[in-house]
Protein backbone atom coordinates (compact mmCIF):
# COMPACT_ATOMS: atom_id res chain seq x y z
CA UNK A 1 0.00 0.00 0.00
CA UNK A 2 1.26 3.33 -1.17
CA UNK A 3 2.02 5.72 2.29
CA UNK A 4 1.11 9.18 -0.27
CA UNK A 5 -1.32 8.93 -2.62
CA UNK A 6 -2.06 11.95 -5.12
CA UNK A 7 -6.15 12.84 -5.78
CA UNK A 8 -7.82 14.59 -8.26
CA UNK A 9 -10.98 16.62 -7.99
CA UNK A 10 -12.52 16.69 -11.13
CA UNK A 11 -15.78 18.99 -9.96
CA UNK A 12 -17.36 18.87 -13.26
CA UNK A 13 -20.53 20.21 -14.75
CA UNK A 14 -22.80 17.40 -16.55
CA UNK A 15 -24.97 17.32 -19.31
CA UNK A 16 -28.70 16.55 -18.06
CA UNK A 17 -29.80 13.05 -19.24
CA UNK A 18 -26.49 12.94 -21.98
CA UNK A 19 -24.35 10.00 -20.38
CA UNK A 20 -22.53 9.74 -23.86
CA UNK A 21 -21.15 12.85 -23.14
CA UNK A 22 -20.82 12.69 -19.62
CA UNK A 23 -18.44 9.75 -19.80
CA UNK A 24 -16.80 11.92 -22.73
CA UNK A 25 -15.88 14.47 -20.12
CA UNK A 26 -14.91 11.54 -17.15
CA UNK A 27 -12.78 10.53 -20.13
CA UNK A 28 -11.06 13.55 -20.61
CA UNK A 29 -10.77 14.86 -17.34
CA UNK A 30 -9.52 11.37 -16.30
CA UNK A 31 -6.99 11.21 -18.78
CA UNK A 32 -6.04 14.92 -17.21
CA UNK A 33 -5.57 13.25 -13.92
CA UNK A 34 -3.30 10.34 -15.28
CA UNK A 35 -0.93 12.95 -16.62
CA UNK A 36 -0.68 14.65 -13.34
CA UNK A 37 0.25 11.49 -12.19
CA UNK A 38 -2.37 11.04 -10.08
CA UNK A 39 -3.29 7.61 -8.48
CA UNK A 40 -7.43 8.47 -7.73
CA UNK A 41 -9.61 10.87 -9.69
CA UNK A 42 -13.17 11.24 -8.54
CA UNK A 43 -16.35 12.87 -9.67
CA UNK A 44 -19.65 14.54 -8.53
CA UNK A 45 -22.55 12.81 -7.68
CA UNK A 46 -24.81 11.19 -10.32
CA UNK A 47 -21.98 12.50 -12.79
CA UNK A 48 -23.20 9.81 -14.68
CA UNK A 49 -26.30 11.41 -15.63
CA UNK A 50 -26.84 14.72 -14.21
CA UNK A 51 -28.66 15.44 -10.55
CA UNK A 52 -32.30 16.81 -11.64
CA UNK A 53 -33.20 14.42 -14.18
CA UNK A 54 -36.56 13.50 -12.40
CA UNK A 55 -38.57 10.46 -14.35
CA UNK A 56 -36.66 10.32 -16.69
CA UNK A 57 -33.93 8.18 -13.75
CA UNK A 58 -35.71 5.48 -14.47
CA UNK A 59 -34.33 5.59 -18.53
CA UNK A 60 -31.39 6.59 -17.36
CA UNK A 61 -30.38 3.93 -14.56
CA UNK A 62 -28.10 0.91 -15.00
CA UNK A 63 -26.98 -2.12 -13.36
CA UNK A 64 -23.47 -2.94 -12.42
CA UNK A 65 -22.11 -4.19 -14.09
CA UNK A 66 -23.30 -2.69 -17.14
CA UNK A 67 -22.53 -0.51 -20.12
CA UNK A 68 -21.32 2.69 -18.31
CA UNK A 69 -19.39 0.88 -15.97
CA UNK A 70 -17.73 -1.37 -18.61
CA UNK A 71 -16.44 2.22 -19.95
CA UNK A 72 -14.93 3.39 -16.61
CA UNK A 73 -13.57 0.17 -16.20
CA UNK A 74 -11.79 0.32 -19.70
CA UNK A 75 -10.82 3.56 -19.41
CA UNK A 76 -9.03 2.56 -15.73
CA UNK A 77 -7.48 -0.07 -17.55
CA UNK A 78 -6.12 1.72 -20.00
CA UNK A 79 -4.89 4.55 -17.97
CA UNK A 80 -4.17 2.56 -14.60
CA UNK A 81 -6.52 5.16 -12.77
CA UNK A 82 -8.43 4.77 -10.11
CA UNK A 83 -11.74 6.24 -10.47
CA UNK A 84 -15.10 7.37 -8.43
CA UNK A 85 -18.06 8.41 -9.96
CA UNK A 86 -21.88 8.50 -9.11
CA UNK A 87 -24.60 6.98 -10.94
CA UNK A 88 -28.34 6.05 -10.70
CA UNK A 89 -28.13 1.99 -9.84
CA UNK A 90 -30.49 -0.50 -11.29
CA UNK A 91 -30.97 -3.15 -8.91
CA UNK A 92 -29.49 -6.19 -10.65
CA UNK A 93 -31.68 -8.22 -8.85
CA UNK A 94 -35.19 -6.87 -9.39
CA UNK A 95 -34.30 -4.77 -12.19
CA UNK A 96 -36.96 -2.27 -10.91
CA UNK A 97 -35.41 -0.97 -7.82
CA UNK A 98 -33.32 2.42 -7.95
CA UNK A 99 -30.53 3.56 -6.11
CA UNK A 100 -28.03 6.31 -6.10
CA UNK A 101 -24.54 5.06 -6.12
CA UNK A 102 -20.89 6.18 -5.91
CA UNK A 103 -18.91 3.71 -7.85
CA UNK A 104 -14.92 2.88 -7.37
CA UNK A 105 -13.43 1.41 -10.16
CA UNK A 106 -10.15 0.40 -10.64
CA UNK A 107 -6.84 -0.36 -13.17
CA UNK A 108 -8.59 -4.53 -12.60
CA UNK A 109 -12.09 -3.09 -12.89
CA UNK A 110 -15.09 -2.72 -10.19
CA UNK A 111 -13.38 -2.43 -6.73
CA UNK A 112 -17.03 -1.46 -5.04
CA UNK A 113 -19.74 0.54 -5.11
CA UNK A 114 -21.56 2.49 -2.22
CA UNK A 115 -25.23 2.88 -2.44
CA UNK A 116 -26.30 6.05 -0.23
CA UNK A 117 -27.62 5.79 2.41
CA UNK A 118 -29.55 9.02 3.86
CA UNK A 119 -31.48 10.03 0.90
CA UNK A 120 -33.10 13.78 1.04
CA UNK A 121 -36.77 14.33 0.30
CA UNK A 122 -37.35 17.77 1.08
CA UNK A 123 -36.99 21.46 0.43
CA UNK A 124 -35.97 20.89 -3.68
CA UNK A 125 -34.75 17.44 -2.99
CA UNK A 126 -37.00 14.32 -4.08
CA UNK A 127 -34.49 11.33 -4.20
CA UNK A 128 -36.70 9.39 -1.77
CA UNK A 129 -39.24 9.53 -4.44
CA UNK A 130 -37.17 7.53 -6.72
CA UNK A 131 -34.56 5.88 -5.01
CA UNK A 132 -34.31 3.32 -2.33
CA UNK A 133 -31.54 3.66 -0.01
CA UNK A 134 -28.44 1.69 0.84
CA UNK A 135 -28.15 -0.60 3.74
CA UNK A 136 -24.37 -0.51 4.26
CA UNK A 137 -20.84 1.62 4.33
CA UNK A 138 -18.62 0.93 2.25
CA UNK A 139 -14.53 0.47 3.47
CA UNK A 140 -12.24 -0.65 0.18
CA UNK A 141 -8.83 -2.03 0.93
CA UNK A 142 -7.13 -0.97 -2.50
CA UNK A 143 -3.63 -0.34 -3.22
CA UNK A 144 -4.07 3.64 -2.45
CA UNK A 145 -5.30 2.62 1.06
CA UNK A 146 -8.08 1.61 2.69
CA UNK A 147 -10.86 4.39 1.25
CA UNK A 148 -14.30 4.74 1.73
CA UNK A 149 -17.16 6.06 0.20
CA UNK A 150 -20.37 8.32 1.50
CA UNK A 151 -23.05 10.99 -0.56
CA UNK A 152 -23.74 14.23 -0.11
CA UNK A 153 -26.55 14.04 2.08
CA UNK A 154 -24.77 11.40 4.07
CA UNK A 155 -22.66 13.84 5.80
CA UNK A 156 -25.29 15.49 7.86
CA UNK A 157 -25.47 11.68 9.97
CA UNK A 158 -22.02 11.65 11.57
CA UNK A 159 -22.79 7.85 11.87
CA UNK A 160 -21.86 6.78 8.08
CA UNK A 161 -18.36 8.38 8.36
CA UNK A 162 -17.59 6.91 11.82
CA UNK A 163 -18.82 3.67 10.80
CA UNK A 164 -16.94 3.83 8.09
CA UNK A 165 -13.60 4.98 9.61
CA UNK A 166 -14.40 2.19 12.05
CA UNK A 167 -14.09 -0.36 9.90
CA UNK A 168 -10.74 0.92 9.15
CA UNK A 169 -10.81 3.93 6.34
CA UNK A 170 -8.31 6.92 6.09
CA UNK A 171 -9.47 8.44 3.58
CA UNK A 172 -12.77 9.30 3.05
CA UNK A 173 -14.35 10.14 -0.40
CA UNK A 174 -17.73 11.86 -0.46
CA UNK A 175 -19.21 12.95 -3.56
CA UNK A 176 -21.74 15.63 -3.57
CA UNK A 177 -24.80 17.59 -5.65
CA UNK A 178 -25.11 20.42 -3.32
CA UNK A 179 -26.99 23.48 -4.04
CA UNK A 180 -25.24 26.97 -3.52
CA UNK A 181 -28.03 27.54 -0.78
CA UNK A 182 -26.26 24.79 1.25
CA UNK A 183 -23.09 25.68 0.86
CA UNK A 184 -21.96 26.96 4.56
CA UNK A 185 -23.78 23.33 5.83
CA UNK A 186 -20.84 21.51 3.92
CA UNK A 187 -18.25 23.99 4.76
CA UNK A 188 -18.40 22.67 8.08
CA UNK A 189 -19.36 19.32 8.03
CA UNK A 190 -16.68 17.98 5.65
CA UNK A 191 -14.45 19.52 8.22
CA UNK A 192 -16.38 17.88 11.29
CA UNK A 193 -16.59 14.20 9.67
CA UNK A 194 -12.71 14.83 9.02
CA UNK A 195 -11.73 15.98 12.65
CA UNK A 196 -13.79 13.67 14.53
CA UNK A 197 -12.86 10.32 12.98
CA UNK A 198 -9.27 11.85 12.67
CA UNK A 199 -9.96 10.85 8.17
CA UNK A 200 -8.84 12.37 5.34
CA UNK A 201 -11.88 13.40 3.53
CA UNK A 202 -12.03 14.17 -0.43
CA UNK A 203 -15.44 16.29 -0.99
CA UNK A 204 -16.22 16.30 -4.79
CA UNK A 205 -19.25 18.34 -5.75
CA UNK A 206 -21.12 19.26 -8.55
CA UNK A 207 -20.71 22.48 -10.65
CA UNK A 208 -23.37 24.33 -12.78
CA UNK A 209 -27.27 25.27 -13.20
CA UNK A 210 -29.50 22.25 -13.69
CA UNK A 211 -33.69 23.44 -13.84
CA UNK A 212 -32.59 26.35 -12.03
CA UNK A 213 -30.44 24.73 -9.05
CA UNK A 214 -27.33 26.24 -8.93
CA UNK A 215 -24.48 23.84 -7.50
CA UNK A 216 -21.71 25.34 -6.22
CA UNK A 217 -18.73 23.25 -6.52
CA UNK A 218 -15.84 24.19 -3.51
CA UNK A 219 -14.82 20.65 -3.83
CA UNK A 220 -11.85 20.18 -1.06
CA UNK A 221 -9.42 17.91 0.48
CA UNK A 222 -9.10 18.15 4.55
CA UNK A 223 -6.83 16.80 6.70
CA UNK A 224 -7.29 14.87 9.68
CA UNK A 225 -7.49 17.75 11.56
CA UNK A 226 -10.61 19.82 9.80
CA UNK A 227 -8.22 21.63 7.68
CA UNK A 228 -8.77 22.61 3.91
CA UNK A 229 -5.50 21.05 2.02
CA UNK A 230 -6.67 21.90 -1.54
CA UNK A 231 -9.95 23.66 -2.33
CA UNK A 232 -11.06 24.34 -5.75
CA UNK A 233 -13.33 27.29 -6.39
CA UNK A 234 -16.52 27.68 -6.76
CA UNK A 235 -19.68 28.04 -9.25
CA UNK A 236 -17.45 26.86 -11.80
CA UNK A 237 -15.69 23.70 -12.91
CA UNK A 238 -12.38 22.54 -12.03
CA UNK A 239 -9.71 20.26 -11.70
CA UNK A 240 -7.89 20.34 -8.40
CA UNK A 241 -4.77 17.56 -7.45
CA UNK A 242 -3.96 17.26 -4.14
CA UNK A 243 -1.80 14.63 -1.72
CA UNK A 244 -3.03 12.59 1.20
CA UNK A 245 -0.26 11.48 3.36
CA UNK A 246 -1.54 8.70 5.26
CA UNK A 247 1.34 9.08 7.90
CA UNK A 248 -0.21 12.48 9.02
CA UNK A 249 -2.95 10.69 10.69
CA UNK A 250 -1.47 8.71 13.59
CA UNK A 251 0.14 12.14 14.87
CA UNK A 252 -3.16 13.78 14.77
CA UNK A 253 -4.55 10.74 16.59
CA UNK A 254 -2.46 11.06 18.99
CA UNK A 255 -3.24 15.41 19.23
CA UNK A 256 -7.02 14.42 19.04
CA UNK A 257 -7.32 11.16 20.19
CA UNK A 258 -11.00 10.66 19.06
CA UNK A 259 -11.47 7.55 18.37
CA UNK A 260 -9.50 6.50 21.33
CA UNK A 261 -11.84 8.12 23.36
CA UNK A 262 -15.07 6.57 21.53
CA UNK A 263 -17.75 5.44 24.31
CA UNK A 264 -19.57 1.97 22.54
CA UNK A 265 -22.44 1.94 25.60
CA UNK A 266 -23.57 5.29 24.52
CA UNK A 267 -24.29 3.90 20.57
CA UNK A 268 -26.94 1.28 22.57
CA UNK A 269 -28.48 4.23 24.56
CA UNK A 270 -28.35 6.25 20.93
CA UNK A 271 -30.43 3.31 19.26
CA UNK A 272 -32.58 2.99 21.96
CA UNK A 273 -33.39 7.12 21.73
CA UNK A 274 -33.07 6.97 18.28
CA UNK A 275 -36.57 4.35 17.90
CA UNK A 276 -38.55 6.33 20.72
CA UNK A 277 -38.30 10.38 19.77
CA UNK B 1 -42.89 27.50 15.83
CA UNK B 2 -41.42 26.14 13.28
CA UNK B 3 -39.03 28.96 12.07
CA UNK B 4 -35.89 28.57 10.20
CA UNK B 5 -33.85 31.74 11.83
CA UNK B 6 -32.10 32.31 8.57
CA UNK B 7 -30.35 30.52 5.78
CA UNK B 8 -26.92 30.28 4.83
CA UNK B 9 -25.31 31.99 2.10
CA UNK B 10 -27.72 34.53 0.77
CA UNK B 11 -29.24 35.98 4.25
CA UNK B 12 -27.06 37.47 6.48
CA UNK B 13 -26.36 36.30 9.86
CA UNK B 14 -28.56 37.78 12.36
CA UNK B 15 -27.46 35.90 15.46
CA UNK B 16 -29.61 33.47 17.28
CA UNK B 17 -32.62 34.12 19.09
CA UNK B 18 -34.95 31.49 21.24
CA UNK B 19 -37.37 32.83 18.65
CA UNK B 20 -37.61 34.33 15.20
CA UNK B 21 -38.27 38.37 15.55
CA UNK B 22 -40.01 39.97 12.62
CA UNK B 23 -37.87 42.83 12.49
CA UNK B 24 -36.53 44.20 9.27
CA UNK B 25 -33.56 43.28 9.97
CA UNK B 26 -34.64 39.50 8.96
CA UNK B 27 -35.12 41.10 5.33
CA UNK B 28 -32.06 41.51 5.17
CA UNK B 29 -29.86 39.92 2.50
CA UNK B 30 -26.43 39.70 1.42
CA UNK B 31 -27.11 41.60 -1.42
CA UNK B 32 -23.57 40.98 -3.28
CA UNK B 33 -24.35 37.06 -3.04
CA UNK B 34 -27.98 37.69 -4.61
CA UNK B 35 -26.72 39.82 -7.43
CA UNK B 36 -24.45 36.81 -8.53
CA UNK B 37 -26.82 33.68 -8.15
CA UNK B 38 -29.28 35.66 -10.03
CA UNK B 39 -27.13 36.62 -12.68
CA UNK B 40 -26.08 33.45 -13.25
CA UNK B 41 -29.13 31.81 -13.04
CA UNK B 42 -30.01 34.39 -16.00
CA UNK B 43 -27.15 34.07 -18.02
CA UNK B 44 -27.09 30.02 -17.49
CA UNK B 45 -31.18 29.74 -18.64
CA UNK B 46 -30.40 32.01 -22.18
CA UNK B 47 -27.31 29.95 -22.83
CA UNK B 48 -29.27 26.62 -22.61
CA UNK B 49 -32.00 27.73 -24.01
CA UNK B 50 -29.96 28.73 -27.06
CA UNK B 51 -31.63 32.36 -27.43
CA UNK B 52 -30.53 34.92 -28.62
CA UNK B 53 -31.25 37.30 -25.64
CA UNK B 54 -33.97 38.64 -23.17
CA UNK B 55 -37.75 40.42 -24.28
CA UNK B 56 -38.69 42.04 -20.90
CA UNK B 57 -41.78 44.69 -20.01
CA UNK B 58 -40.63 47.42 -18.89
CA UNK B 59 -42.74 49.29 -17.15
CA UNK B 60 -41.02 51.44 -14.97
CA UNK B 61 -41.88 50.55 -12.00
CA UNK B 62 -39.40 49.05 -9.85
CA UNK B 63 -39.41 45.37 -10.18
CA UNK B 64 -38.78 45.69 -13.87
CA UNK B 65 -36.40 48.33 -13.70
CA UNK B 66 -34.65 45.89 -11.48
CA UNK B 67 -35.07 42.53 -13.72
CA UNK B 68 -33.83 45.09 -16.61
CA UNK B 69 -30.44 45.82 -14.99
CA UNK B 70 -30.13 42.05 -13.76
CA UNK B 71 -30.33 41.14 -17.52
CA UNK B 72 -28.19 43.63 -18.87
CA UNK B 73 -25.29 42.96 -16.74
CA UNK B 74 -26.08 38.96 -16.98
CA UNK B 75 -25.63 38.93 -21.20
CA UNK B 76 -25.48 42.34 -22.11
CA UNK B 77 -27.62 45.01 -22.66
CA UNK B 78 -27.19 44.73 -26.32
CA UNK B 79 -29.39 41.45 -26.01
CA UNK B 80 -31.55 42.69 -23.79
CA UNK B 81 -34.91 44.71 -25.53
CA UNK B 82 -36.82 46.29 -22.88
CA UNK B 83 -40.60 46.65 -24.52
CA UNK B 84 -42.35 49.56 -22.98
CA UNK B 85 -46.20 49.28 -23.47
CA UNK B 86 -48.37 52.25 -22.36
CA UNK B 87 -51.94 52.89 -23.08
CA UNK B 88 -54.08 55.69 -22.47
CA UNK B 89 -56.06 55.30 -19.61
CA UNK B 90 -52.88 54.74 -17.37
CA UNK B 91 -50.39 56.57 -19.53
CA UNK B 92 -47.69 58.05 -17.17
CA UNK B 93 -44.89 59.90 -18.83
CA UNK B 94 -42.90 59.59 -15.56
CA UNK B 95 -42.93 55.86 -15.81
CA UNK B 96 -41.71 56.02 -18.76
CA UNK B 97 -38.82 58.56 -18.40
CA UNK B 98 -37.59 56.02 -15.31
CA UNK B 99 -37.87 53.26 -17.49
CA UNK B 100 -35.66 55.11 -20.20
CA UNK B 101 -33.29 56.39 -17.83
CA UNK B 102 -32.77 53.18 -16.05
CA UNK B 103 -32.32 51.03 -19.85
CA UNK B 104 -29.46 54.03 -20.48
CA UNK B 105 -27.74 53.71 -17.79
CA UNK B 106 -27.51 49.71 -18.15
CA UNK B 107 -27.65 49.70 -22.13
CA UNK B 108 -30.15 48.22 -22.80
CA UNK B 109 -32.61 48.28 -25.72
CA UNK B 110 -35.67 49.48 -26.14
CA UNK B 111 -39.08 50.03 -28.08
CA UNK B 112 -42.25 51.75 -27.03
CA UNK B 113 -45.66 49.74 -28.95
CA UNK B 114 -49.27 51.96 -27.89
CA UNK B 115 -51.15 49.02 -26.77
CA UNK B 116 -54.54 50.99 -27.12
CA UNK B 117 -55.53 50.34 -30.28
CA UNK B 118 -55.41 46.60 -29.46
CA UNK B 119 -57.20 47.26 -25.98
CA UNK B 120 -59.67 49.53 -28.00
CA UNK B 121 -60.67 46.50 -30.52
CA UNK B 122 -60.88 44.13 -27.83
CA UNK B 123 -63.69 46.33 -25.92
CA UNK B 124 -65.41 46.67 -29.43
CA UNK B 125 -65.00 42.63 -30.30
CA UNK B 126 -66.10 41.16 -26.90
CA UNK B 127 -69.76 40.88 -26.99
CA UNK B 128 -70.11 41.01 -22.90
CA UNK B 129 -67.77 43.64 -22.47
CA UNK B 130 -68.39 45.65 -19.56
CA UNK B 131 -66.84 48.82 -19.64
CA UNK B 132 -67.76 49.32 -15.86
CA UNK B 133 -65.51 46.56 -14.34
CA UNK B 134 -62.49 47.62 -14.29
CA UNK B 135 -60.90 44.40 -13.38
CA UNK B 136 -61.84 42.15 -15.75
CA UNK B 137 -61.12 45.22 -18.38
CA UNK B 138 -57.47 45.76 -16.77
CA UNK B 139 -56.69 42.20 -16.95
CA UNK B 140 -57.10 42.48 -20.80
CA UNK B 141 -54.42 44.53 -20.70
CA UNK B 142 -52.09 42.77 -18.45
CA UNK B 143 -52.63 40.11 -20.92
CA UNK B 144 -51.87 41.92 -24.17
CA UNK B 145 -48.64 43.13 -23.06
CA UNK B 146 -48.27 39.33 -22.56
CA UNK B 147 -49.15 38.75 -26.36
CA UNK B 148 -46.50 41.60 -27.28
CA UNK B 149 -43.44 39.91 -25.20
CA UNK B 150 -44.01 36.74 -26.92
CA UNK B 151 -44.46 37.53 -30.33
CA UNK B 152 -41.21 39.10 -29.91
CA UNK B 153 -39.49 36.40 -27.93
CA UNK B 154 -40.78 33.91 -30.72
CA UNK B 155 -39.84 36.10 -34.19
CA UNK B 156 -36.61 37.43 -32.29
CA UNK B 157 -35.71 33.85 -30.69
CA UNK B 158 -35.64 35.01 -27.43
CA UNK B 159 -36.98 34.45 -23.95
CA UNK B 160 -39.64 36.41 -21.77
CA UNK B 161 -38.10 37.09 -18.54
CA UNK B 162 -40.68 38.14 -15.78
CA UNK B 163 -40.52 40.25 -13.52
CA UNK B 164 -42.95 39.31 -10.66
CA UNK B 165 -41.60 39.77 -7.11
CA UNK B 166 -42.47 37.36 -4.22
CA UNK B 167 -44.82 39.65 -2.34
CA UNK B 168 -47.29 40.34 -5.09
CA UNK B 169 -46.88 36.35 -6.21
CA UNK B 170 -47.45 34.98 -2.49
CA UNK B 171 -50.67 37.47 -2.37
CA UNK B 172 -51.72 36.61 -5.90
CA UNK B 173 -52.07 39.90 -7.09
CA UNK B 174 -51.22 39.54 -10.35
CA UNK B 175 -52.86 38.79 -14.07
CA UNK B 176 -53.23 34.97 -14.33
CA UNK B 177 -51.78 34.44 -17.95
CA UNK B 178 -50.56 37.67 -18.17
CA UNK B 179 -47.59 39.56 -15.92
CA UNK B 180 -47.01 36.39 -14.07
CA UNK B 181 -46.63 34.87 -18.07
CA UNK B 182 -42.73 34.33 -18.42
CA UNK B 183 -40.24 32.16 -19.22
CA UNK B 184 -38.01 32.86 -15.80
CA UNK B 185 -38.69 34.93 -13.27
CA UNK B 186 -35.15 35.80 -11.51
CA UNK B 187 -36.84 37.80 -8.61
CA UNK B 188 -39.98 35.68 -7.65
CA UNK B 189 -38.21 34.86 -4.80
CA UNK B 190 -37.40 38.04 -3.32
CA UNK B 191 -40.37 40.36 -1.81
CA UNK B 192 -41.10 43.67 -2.24
CA UNK B 193 -38.93 45.61 0.02
CA UNK B 194 -35.90 43.16 -0.73
CA UNK B 195 -36.21 44.29 -4.65
CA UNK B 196 -36.34 47.86 -3.32
CA UNK B 197 -32.38 47.25 -1.66
CA UNK B 198 -31.31 44.91 -4.87
CA UNK B 199 -32.26 47.98 -6.99
CA UNK B 200 -30.00 50.43 -4.91
CA UNK B 201 -27.34 47.80 -4.72
CA UNK B 202 -27.09 47.59 -8.59
CA UNK B 203 -27.27 51.74 -8.90
CA UNK B 204 -30.99 52.37 -9.63
CA UNK B 205 -31.46 55.81 -7.79
CA UNK B 206 -33.63 55.17 -4.44
CA UNK B 207 -36.28 57.66 -5.76
CA UNK B 208 -36.64 54.87 -8.56
CA UNK B 209 -36.67 52.01 -5.67
CA UNK B 210 -38.63 53.77 -3.69
CA UNK B 211 -41.15 54.24 -5.68
CA UNK B 212 -45.00 53.38 -5.43
CA UNK B 213 -45.94 50.01 -7.26
CA UNK B 214 -48.79 50.14 -9.39
CA UNK B 215 -49.96 47.18 -11.64
CA UNK B 216 -51.21 50.45 -14.12
CA UNK B 217 -54.24 48.08 -14.75
CA UNK B 218 -56.69 51.45 -14.15
CA UNK B 219 -55.96 55.22 -13.11
CA UNK B 220 -53.94 55.88 -9.91
CA UNK B 221 -54.34 52.45 -9.02
CA UNK B 222 -51.48 51.65 -6.38
CA UNK B 223 -50.55 48.63 -4.86
CA UNK B 224 -50.38 49.42 -1.22
CA UNK B 225 -53.63 51.19 -1.50
CA UNK B 226 -55.17 47.78 -3.24
CA UNK B 227 -53.97 45.40 -0.73
CA UNK B 228 -54.63 47.66 2.30
CA UNK B 229 -50.76 47.43 3.60
CA UNK B 230 -47.52 49.03 3.60
CA UNK B 231 -44.54 46.86 1.66
CA UNK B 232 -42.68 46.91 5.34
CA UNK B 233 -45.49 45.51 6.77
CA UNK B 234 -46.85 43.20 4.06
CA UNK B 235 -43.74 41.42 3.71
CA UNK B 236 -42.93 40.75 7.43
CA UNK B 237 -46.63 38.79 7.20
CA UNK B 238 -45.54 37.03 4.73
CA UNK B 239 -41.86 35.71 5.74
CA UNK B 240 -43.63 35.01 9.08
CA UNK B 241 -46.24 32.63 7.34
CA UNK B 242 -43.27 31.38 4.70
CA UNK B 243 -41.65 30.16 7.91
CA UNK B 244 -44.68 28.43 9.47
CA UNK B 245 -45.18 31.01 11.87
CA UNK B 246 -48.86 31.04 13.32
CA UNK B 247 -51.13 34.20 12.47
CA UNK B 248 -51.43 34.89 16.51
CA UNK B 249 -47.47 34.74 17.06
CA UNK B 250 -47.14 37.56 13.64
CA UNK B 251 -49.95 39.81 15.07
CA UNK B 252 -48.28 39.68 18.36
CA UNK B 253 -44.72 40.85 17.39
CA UNK B 254 -45.78 43.08 15.05
CA UNK B 255 -48.67 44.65 16.67
CA UNK B 256 -51.11 44.70 14.53
CA UNK B 257 -54.57 42.83 14.05
CA UNK B 258 -54.56 39.38 14.18
CA UNK B 259 -57.61 39.53 11.18
CA UNK B 260 -55.24 41.45 9.12
CA UNK B 261 -52.77 38.66 9.27
CA UNK B 262 -55.11 35.99 8.60
CA UNK B 263 -56.78 37.93 5.61
CA UNK B 264 -53.26 37.98 4.10
CA UNK B 265 -52.62 34.17 4.85
CA UNK B 266 -56.38 33.19 3.52
CA UNK B 267 -55.48 35.40 0.32
CA UNK B 268 -51.98 33.76 -0.28
CA UNK B 269 -53.58 30.01 0.52
CA UNK B 270 -56.99 30.43 -2.15
CA UNK B 271 -54.43 32.28 -4.77
CA UNK B 272 -52.52 28.85 -5.29
CA UNK B 273 -54.24 28.02 -8.50
CA UNK B 274 -52.82 31.27 -10.37
CA UNK B 275 -49.36 29.88 -9.30
CA UNK B 276 -50.28 26.61 -10.99
CA UNK B 277 -50.40 24.44 -14.25
CA UNK B 278 -54.11 23.71 -14.56
CA UNK B 279 -55.53 21.15 -12.67
CA UNK B 280 -55.73 17.69 -14.31
CA UNK B 281 -58.09 14.99 -13.73
CA UNK B 282 -56.19 12.07 -12.74
CA UNK B 283 -57.14 9.32 -15.18
CA UNK B 284 -54.43 7.73 -16.48
CA UNK B 285 -50.85 5.82 -15.45
CA UNK B 286 -48.94 9.21 -15.57
CA UNK B 287 -50.46 12.50 -15.69
CA UNK B 288 -49.44 16.36 -16.34
CA UNK B 289 -49.12 18.74 -13.65
CA UNK B 290 -49.21 16.01 -11.02
CA UNK B 291 -47.53 12.92 -11.28
CA UNK B 292 -45.68 13.43 -14.32
CA UNK B 293 -42.00 14.92 -13.00
CA UNK B 294 -39.87 15.39 -15.75
CA UNK B 295 -36.51 17.81 -16.24
CA UNK B 296 -37.50 21.34 -17.33
CA UNK B 297 -35.10 21.09 -20.42
CA UNK B 298 -33.73 24.37 -21.94
CA UNK B 299 -31.62 22.63 -24.66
Amino acid sequence: MKEKIKLALAQISTKRENKKENLQKIEKFTIKAKEQAADLVIFPELSLTGYVVRDQIYELAETIPGPSTKRIEALATKTGMHIIFGMPELSEKTKATIFNTAVFVGPKGVIGKYRKMYLPTHSVFEEKRYFRPGYQTAAFDTKLGKIGLCICYDLFFPEVCRLTRLKGTELIVAISASPAIRRSYFEILTAARALENTVFLAYVNLVGVEDGLQFWGGSRLVSPTGDVLAKAKNDEEAFVTCEVDYSDIRPVETFIPTLRDLRPELFDELKKHAELF
Amino acid sequence: MLALKYLPTTIEKQGWDAQLKLTPSVLKLDLSEVEKRIRRFIKEYVENAGADGIVLGLSGGIDSNTVAALSSLSIGGDRVLGLMLPEKETHNSKDIDDAKFVAAKFGLKTQICDITPVLESFYKAIPIFDQADKLCKGNIKARTRMIYLYYYANKLNRIVCGSSDKSETMMGYFTKWGDAAADISPIMDLYKTQVRKLAEHLGIPPELASKPSTPALWPNQLAEIELGIKYETLDLILYGLERFMTTEEIAQQLSVEKALIEEVKSRWLATEHKRRMPLAAKIEYRTVGADFRLPRHTY
